[in-house]
């Protein structure tokens, strides 16, 4: 039913394009917008994918500040309220003499968020002003940020676990922060940054690619 | 001559025929296209029979207790989340979504749609049930969710005694149970049943 596709050609090029739901692939001339395999919506291309990335990404990008300044935790002992921040948690972890978990924190609250909008902002640029980069390697520094970026829901998780713990004790009590909801929307929206980002793009801007 | 088009570079490549134990990857790319020896259906539905019983203490059981000034308090996953609801509704939901809801629905989904190969059948909500897995299944989080209980139990130690409670048993076996599932779930496996291929 369909032509033979040349192998080593990218399939935009043979007007061919997969579904990223059930991975069919389909004639783009014949369906421009509902696969005819599982009926989901279909492009060659994430529709808008840039504007949706970089629209992600700066909402991040604003979080973060709030997210590292204010307390994400407060902690109620001797009814005395103690505010904590990212770092002020990281330094307390330290003075315990706990090195291991305060790296582990510190990678998963601190490095992967900035890590991954800067890793991820730059791919973006890369393929909009066509950098000619290698792409393997910006496709290896996708997969990183695309792996990593689940570890940061980490921190939410410990505060949860915390709260719960310190719970009705009239001694010890913890309660979340604003930190903690703007620390939550910065991994949320770096999730979707990464989901939203087209990988195929980082090929088609590049002129050596075949 | 049979192709096969990557949907993370967009490169067609000659559809390679695999040996057990092997796996295909793109050539551009490298990312993987499929692998052999992916568990039949029967298999799947009872993992995913067992992670669906699993769930139930797992979540609600305590996890770990802790012993300060004479009183002991447990602390299931449940009501970590539930109990900042108030304080921070965002966080919870995204808590629940990760580390319960996901994971329930996955393992849901993966038992209607094995059990469809299991029994024969191609029942009208199949396609809704594979599109539904196929969005849900980079959201389960409960490995990050273990490594998040042994990072909170290193902070209380500081605090106050810790326990670690019959609830994280259940927890660690429906980790490697759900783990299991996600690596061995092909998508274009029971896309291809549905098309009847």
């Amino acid at each position: 039913m369909n032509e033979p596709l040349t192998p080593g050609i990218s399939a935009i090029q043979q007007d061919r394009q997969v579904c990223l739901v059930c991975n069919m692939d389909s004639s783009i001339s014949e369906n421009p917008e509902i696969c005819p395999c599982c009926h989901s919506d279909i492009a060659p291309r994430i529709k808008r994918s840039q504007q949706k990335t970089w629209a992600l990404l700066i909402t991040a990008m604003i979080f973060i500040i709030p997210a590292n300044v204010y307390p994400i935790t407060y902690l109620l002992k001797n009814s005395t309220l103690y505010p904590d921040t990212i770092y002020s948690g990281l330094i307390t972890l330290i003075r315990n003499d706990q090195e291991g978990i305060a790296l582990i924190v510190f990678i998963a609250s601190i490095l992967v968020p900035i890590f991954k909008i800067l890793a991820l902002a730059f791919i973006a640029l890369t393929v909009h002003f066509r950098w000619q980069l290698n792409p393997k390697k910006q496709f290896i520094a996708f997969s990183i940020v695309e792996w990593v970026g689940r570890w940061s829901i980490l921190d939410l998780f410990v505060i949860s676990i915390m709260v719960a713990v310190f719970d009705k004790g009239s001694l010890v009590s913890v309660y979340p922060g604003i930190a903690a909801t703007s620390f939550t929307i910065v991994v949320i929206t770096t999730l979707f940054a990464a989901e939203s980002f087209d990988t195929r793009l980082i090929w088609d801007s590049n002129n050596n690619a075949k | 001559m049979d192709t096969i088009i990557c949907n993370h570079c967009d490169m067609v490549s000659t559809r390679p025929i695999l040996r057990s134990g092997q796996v295909a990857k793109c050539p551009r790319c490298h990312r993987a296209f499929f692998k052999t020896n992916t568990l039949k259906a029967n298999k799947m539905f009872a993992l995913a029979i067992t992670a669906l019983i699993l769930i139930i203490p797992a979540f609600t059981f305590p996890l770990m207790s802790i012993h300060l000034l004479g009183i002991t308090e447990g602390a299931n996953l449940l009501q970590g989340a539930l109990m900042m609801i108030e304080g921070a509704p965002v966080v919870t939901f995204v808590i629940l979504f990760c580390a319960v809801l996901v994971p329930t629905l996955l393992t849901l989904c993966i038992a209607y749609s094995s059990a469809s190969i299991m029994l024969g059948k191609r029942p009208p909500l199949l396609g809704y049930v594979l599109k539904l897995t196929s969005s849900l299944i980079h959201w389960s989080m409960l490995d990050v969710y273990l490594i998040s209980l042994l990072v909170s139990a290193v902070k209380i130690t500081s605090d106050a005694d810790v326990y670690f409670s019959s609830g994280l048993c259940f927890f660690v076996v429906l980790l490697i149970v759900n783990i299991t599932l996600i690596s061995e779930y092909s998508s274009t496996k029971y896309w291809k049943y549905l098309r009847n291929e």
